[in-house]
């Protein structure tokens, strides 16, 4: 039986819909720092929040306690906190007795005791005579009211398995969840495993049903998966008659099938990324989606809930659920308690034992002595926090002043404040770190130089870039400048022995253009014996059997390899590096070809291909043929040619022998006018044409304000991390280039950069390169600090006499920054070598990127907190503690605004996807974060685990946002700071459709502040409000002025 | 037989186990139940070295039995002072079978090893009930954060109880072993596998999981080190008195 066409694409578009909360999750490889909630930007953010928290069943805030601290330590403006609290106060309905501005201000900033969730049982009334220290007033519970309240945790599109354990204790939903993972695992390993799972390009589904059918351990369970497979062949089809079998309402299934996909975020965000990318190889070889996934779920989920129900009489479907609430409404209320961690805990035997003894009789006898007792223990223990609370406040005669509806009305506003204090407390350490930054901006003209600096650096805005360019600015007369790390150049890259395409850019965008990296000079006989015997070995430890041998064989090996890593990392790690050749010099190749060049690189390959074919097919030598014969058959291959070739004629070939071996050529090896055009059209990315490389150029260098003044060397810094055994070291990587390194992205500006070419045409619009400006690719190493030039061997004779201070330069840097940070890591405390000696530090943090017990290489980009867009003059004199993203930006060089929103849709948007990630990990690591990298396993080469079957783990690790179990990186949303004219700003904003949402909702903070008027105008509470500076390096005054 | 049925009663042997039970879930205070455990088996050494007979064989199924199902009923018990009962039930069944090949002073120290733990364990669920509102597994999970000194000391006990070494009860065992007959001496093993499953589960339940937020204090660092001090004493008197018993 099948479904219509109609109906199977109903059913997909409400599976993709039910989706899209879900954020994506990209391979390990390519980390890529990504909001957990992207899904829901379209909403405000504390309605995101409010949704994300039932969704993931994940906190959205920072605890009071952890808040408090902050406000101990000064970094919250009470002010704002204590106008928080008034508006919300100025919203609510007064009670006059009592002044809850100062009860709420208490309650925030000076009690310790948590009031805790309003009581579910004990009314106003109960709370009332609790506080005045009388009896409680008699109270009924009907069965229809305790029906009525199990019902109200059962909404529509909850699903069944986990209603069934929140009755019946029975454990279905991890079951469930543990089953899905391993069919996971098997469906999408790429590689890990010895054994892969048969008939994957069939697709996750398909493949998963054959296996399942005939699955023996399945059957034992009672999972009779065949009968539920054999009703349809399609997974819409499967998924219809599931959610028909379970009694869901149509109407309900698109809440039911996000929360059902929303269980294993993680493996659902996976798949729903995989499915949308086109050019992953895993996903183009064996296919899989969300459909696919979800009818899995829903199949392996009825077979469980139809097992407990024949072992255990639970309800299989949620018509029975509901009967079974109806007709013994005082179990149900019972059960619920027992089984949701809601019960009276001197009362949980009684009802366990009255539970499993299926007693009714006595479980209803049980109930009014259990609702009565727990109704008291809820009333006295809020009505105890409450006086205390007032007491604290200095209102305790007030809060005994108030009569039952009083109380009501003050625990209702209770429970509106508990959902709205989180983003009090946020917008009030927002306010403080923002006064902080204004309050330090040097808005004064820069001063005209006498002569150029010796050199101009370009770096990632990354927050770790702003720390070295501080010290490089200190240590001689270094301009340096802030761009995305890739430079504004989207790349596609096939790197030296690679096979395959990476995209060298924000995920946002797909690049256009191919580079090639090509050996100067390569010898096959550099292959290094090391390499082949470490193949050897990883073959011999990923067979079935072999490892046992191995282990004995050549265990002592690895011993070898295991204290040399753990005892001397640095020293081993640097004899080991000798072991394997150099890289061998490569150059990029980076012009576009021309026609007749690309004809003539397919005419070789196919030429190649044919005296391989005849060679295979015919067992013919190279040296019997020519190459007129090798032309004839290219033609004929192409249906150029007709009549009996030169070959044919020279062998003997009779016209069907030869028609044959033409036809295996255009068919096995593709040498035929269709794929002629394929690689022809393959061959046309390669490369940039000139006018895009001069735009390319152009646009970095406008952009970042550096159009004149060119210094004798432009260092283009890409960065990257080098850490060992971590499996989050892209996500230490540039995520503008896709969470890969950004030396390629450096070298190919700069290889376009010193064209004269291009020269000439940026000479034309205006942007006047030196004659003797040189730019040099260079590697920022961001876990050792280091600071690596490139492509040396190009660089003009007359500028070999500079590299020595050059690079003096540079490392002395590179030791400061390792002295400043290192401490941050905990290093130097107890420690006979000092952390801030720069030479000492700078050997710690190499030591610490070789050490492979290491679960905290560098804080990353944590602490981020702000997005600097104006020029680095404004900043230079702070010290921003590695906070902050700098994008230079001159308003000047960019009249009608157009690079301004270049910079606001792209670097803004991945640093709001960089900000969001932190933020998300720091305020509930265990959901939104990926916990502890202690525990974590690698899943099928593109994912952790925690211990050895979970959820994908999302997010960042507990060692990159918390130390010591409380936050190290402060989590606040992303202030952006534009130094510009307000309107010039503005425009920009407004031009680019997802920013502005992402301002309007409150995903961002805005400052705009107008480096000429001195005059800051900050996005907040739904409008622009404008704030004055006395003037260049004073804190901002106080007074607000409404447009 | 009188001797015998009374012994049956004291060293518990199913049905008559039921009345120890009784008298523990009767027993709501910590210190009862502790006073109870130590003294219950005592009377029922006492009153099987009274027996002038050799005892019948037929009593090593009937206490191995015993011993299984009550190691079976420590699977589902969540309760902790019910748990030490159960526990205590399935351990001192298990003096008969030593019982019949000796009637040396062993008997009472045998069961001595097991009454100890199972008294300290009841003794624990005062403050656990004090803090937590009843001391029941699983209501209350993730101790070992916001209480480390009382996780740790229910943990300590917990594997004394079901004799992991060096807790004399692990001797003791191992001394048992040596006597029975291959047949009762897999079942005893196997009860033993039984023990360790169903500690897990307690301590599954009380100590790891996700922690709760709390306001409640941990135990004195002096009730603690009283604690550990009993278990040392313990440890060493077992080491020392068993030391020659292998």
């Amino acid at each position: 039986m099948s479904l219509t066409l109609g109906r199977r694409l109903k059913i997909r578009a409400m599976v993709h819909v039910a989706g899209e909360p879900i954020p994506y999750f990209w391979p390990m490889r390519t980390f890529i720092h990504h909001n957990p909630l992207h899904g829901l930007e379209h909403l405000p953010f504390a309605q995101a929040v409010a949704q994300g928290e039932r969704l993931f069943r994940a906190r959205g805030y920072l605890p009071r306690a952890v808040r408090r601290r902050y406000l101990a330590q000064g970094k919250v403006e009470v002010a704002v906190l204590a106008r928080q609290v008034e508006h919300f106060v100025a919203r609510e309905t007064p009670l006059a007795a009592l002044d809850m501005q100062r009860l709420f201000f208490t309650l925030l900033t000076e009690h310790e005791e948590e009031l805790g969730a309003a009581p579910a049982l004990a009314s106003a009334r109960d709370v009332h005579a609790a506080l005045a220290g009388q009896a409680l007033p008699p109270a009924e519970f009907s069965s229809a009211d305790l029906a009525q309240r199990i019902r109200a945790e059962m909404p529509a599109g909850r699903p069944l398995h986990a209603l069934v354990d929140q009755l019946f204790g029975t454990e279905i939903g991890a079951t469930l969840d543990e089953l899905v993972i391993k069919s996971c695992l098997d469906f999408f390993d790429e590689g890990q495993s010895v054994w892969q799972m048969p008939g994957r390009e069939r697709g996750l589904f398909a493949a998963w049903s054959a296996l399942a059918r005939h699955n023996l351990r399945l059957f034992i369970r009672g999972l009779h998966i065949k009968r539920i497979l054999a009703l349809d062949d399609t997974p819409e089809g499967i998924i219809s008659h599931v959610m028909s079998e379970l009694g869901v309402p149509e109407d309900h299934w698109t809440d039911y099938f996000t929360c059902e996909l929303t269980r294993l975020h993680g493996w659902a965000g996976f798949i729903r990324w995989r499915a949308a990318a086109k050019h992953y190889h895993w996903s183009r070889s064996y296919p899989a989606d969300l459909v696919d996934y979800l009818a899995i779920r829903l199949v392996l989920g009825l077979a469980l809930l139809r097992e407990h129900a024949q072992r255990k009489k639970t309800p299989a479907n949620l018509p029975a659920l509901q009967r079974f609430v109806g007709e013994r409404p005082e179990e149900a209320y019972l059960r619920r308690e027992l089984h949701g961690g809601h019960i009276l805990p001197e009362l949980a035997h009684a009802v366990e034992d009255a539970i499993a003894g299926r007693r009714q009789a006595r479980l209803v006898r049980l109930l009014p002595e259990y609702l009565a007792r727990k109704r008291e223990r809820e009333a006295m223990l809020y009505a105890g926090r409450l006086q205390r609370l007032a007491e604290r406040a200095g209102l305790a005669h007030a809060l005994a002043g108030l009569d039952a509806d009083g109380i009501a009305s003050l625990l209702v506003t209770l429970d509106r404040f508990h959902q709205a204090e989180g983003l009090m407390w946020l917008s009030a350490q927002e306010a403080h770190y923002m006064q902080q930054l204004l309050g330090g901006l040097n808005l004064a003209p820069r001063p005209a130089r006498e002569k150029r600096p010796f050199a101009q650096v370009l770096f990632c805005i990354d927050v770790r870039s702003e720390r070295i360019r501080r010290h490089l600015e200190k240590v001689g007369d270094y301009q340096t400048y802030g761009i995305a790390g890739f430079f504004g150049v989207p790349v596609g890259f096939i790197g030296l022995d690679k096979g395959s395409e990476t995209q060298l850019c924000p995920v946002v965008v797909t690049p256009k253009n191919l580079v090639l990296e090509l050996a100067i000079a390569r010898n096959a006989d550099d292959e290094a014996f090391v390499s082949v015997l470490e193949q050897v070995f990883h073959e011999l430890k990923a067979s079935v059997l072999s490892p046992f041998i191995t282990v004995e064989a050549i265990g002592l090996l690895f011993g070898l390899d295991m204290f040399g890593k753990s005892l001397a990392p640095l020293t081993y790690n640097r004899w080991r590096s000798r072991l394997h050749p150099d890289k061998p010099d490569s150059r990029l190749l980076l012009d576009k070809l021309t026609r007749e060049q690309a004809d003539s690189i397919i005419r070789s390959l196919q030429r190649a291909m044919i005296v391989r074919a005849i060679g295979r097919e015919l067992g013919i030598q190279r040296e019997a043929i020519t190459d007129e014969m090798i032309r004839e058959l290219r033609e004929a291959a192409l249906g150029h040619g007709e009549g009996p070739t030169g070959l044919a004629r020279q062998f003997g070939l009779e016209g069907s022998s030869e028609k044959k071996f033409i036809e295996r050529l255009q068919r096995v090896y593709r040498v035929n006018r269709g794929y002629t055009q394929i690689q022809l059209e393959r061959l046309g990315r390669i490369g940039f044409t000139l006018d895009e490389q001069v735009h390319f150029v152009s646009q970095a260098l406008r952009s970042i304000g550096l159009t004149t003044d060119f210094s004798r060397f432009v260092l283009l810094a890409g960065h990257g991390s080098v850490s060992e055994n971590n499996p989050y070291e892209s996500a230490l990587d540039c995520g503008a280039c896709g969470g890969n390194h950004g030396i390629v992205n450096a070298r190919v500006l700069a290889q376009m950069a010193n064209k004269p070419a291009v020269r000439e045409r940026l000479r034309a619009q205006g942007i006047a390169i030196a004659d003797d400006t040189w730019f040099i690719p260079a590697f920022h190493n961001t876990t050792t600090d280091e600071l690596r030039l490139h492509d040396l061997d190009l660089l003009p004779p007359s500028h070999l006499v500079y590299i020595e201070r050059l690079s003096n330069g540079l490392q002395a840097a590179s030791r400061l920054c390792a002295a400043e940070r290192l401490p941050t890591l905990g290093f130097g405390e107890g420690q006979s070598r000092r952390a801030d000696d720069p030479a000492s530090a700078y050997r710690q943090a190499r030591r610490n990127a070789m050490d492979w017990s290491q679960v905290r290489p560098e804080w990353g980009l944590s602490r981020n907190a702000a997005f600097v867009i104006g020029r680095r003059h404004a900043t230079k004199r702070l010290n921003l503690e590695g906070r902050v993203f700098l994008h230079s930006y001159d308003h000047r060089c960019d009249p009608k605004g157009r690079l301004l929103e270049n910079i606001l849709s792209g670097p803004l948007v991945v640093g709001q996807w960089i900000n969001m990630e932190h933020y998300f990990s720091t305020v509930d690591n265990d959901h939104y974060g990926s916990g502890s990298k202690v525990y974590h396993n690698i899943a099928g080469r593109f994912g952790v685990m925690t211990g050895n079957l979970s959820d994908l783990r999302t997010g960042l690790p507990s060692q990159t946002v918390l130390k010591d179990g409380a936050p190290y990186h402060e989590p606040l949303r992303l202030l952006t700071l534009i130094e510009a004219p307000f309107e010039h700003a503005r425009q920009a904003i407004e031009g680019v459709a997802n920013v502005r949402s992402l301002v309007y909702n409150g995903w961002v903070r805005v400052a705009v502040v107008d480096p000429d008027t001195y005059v800051v105008h900050v996005f907040e509470e739904g409008g622009w409000r404008q704030h004055a500076l006395r003037e260049a390096g004073a804190a901002i005054e106080t007074e607000d002025i409404p447009l | 037989m009188a001797l015998l049925l009374g012994a049956a009663l004291f060293l518990p042997l199913f049905p008559l186990s039921i009345l120890l039970n009784a008298l523990l879930t009767h027993l709501r205070h910590p210190l009862a139940r502790c006073v109870l455990l130590l003294a219950w088996p005592q009377v029922g050494v006492t009153l099987l070295q009274s027996v002038p007979l050799p005892i019948p064989q037929a009593f090593v199924p009937w206490a191995l039995l015993t011993s299984a199902f009550y190691a079976l009923r420590l699977l589902t018990v969540r309760d902790l002072g019910l748990w030490a009962g159960f526990f205590a039930s399935s351990a001192f069944a298990l003096t008969w079978g030593l019982a019949v090949s000796t009637h040396a002073e062993g008997l009472r120290l045998f069961a001595l090893w097991f009454s100890v733990p199972a008294a300290l364990l009841a003794l624990l669920a005062g403050p656990l009930a004090q803090r937590l509102g009843a001391a029941y597994a699983g209501l209350s999970g993730g101790l070992a954060g916001p209480l480390p000194r009382l996780a740790g000391v229910l943990a300590v006990i917990v594997f004394a109880a079901v004799a992991t070494p060096p807790f004399p009860g692990f001797f003791a065992l191992l001394g048992l072993l040596h006597q029975l007959a291959a047949p009762a001496a897999v079942a005893v093993l196997a009860i033993w596998l039984v023990w360790g499953w169903a500690a897990a589960r307690l301590l599954q339940g009380f100590i790891f999981g996700a922690e709760r937020p709390s306001a409640v204090g941990d135990i004195a660092q002096a009730s603690a080190l009283a604690y550990f001090g009993v278990l040392g004493a313990f440890t060493a008197a077992g080491l020392y008195l068993m030391g020659g018993g292998l």
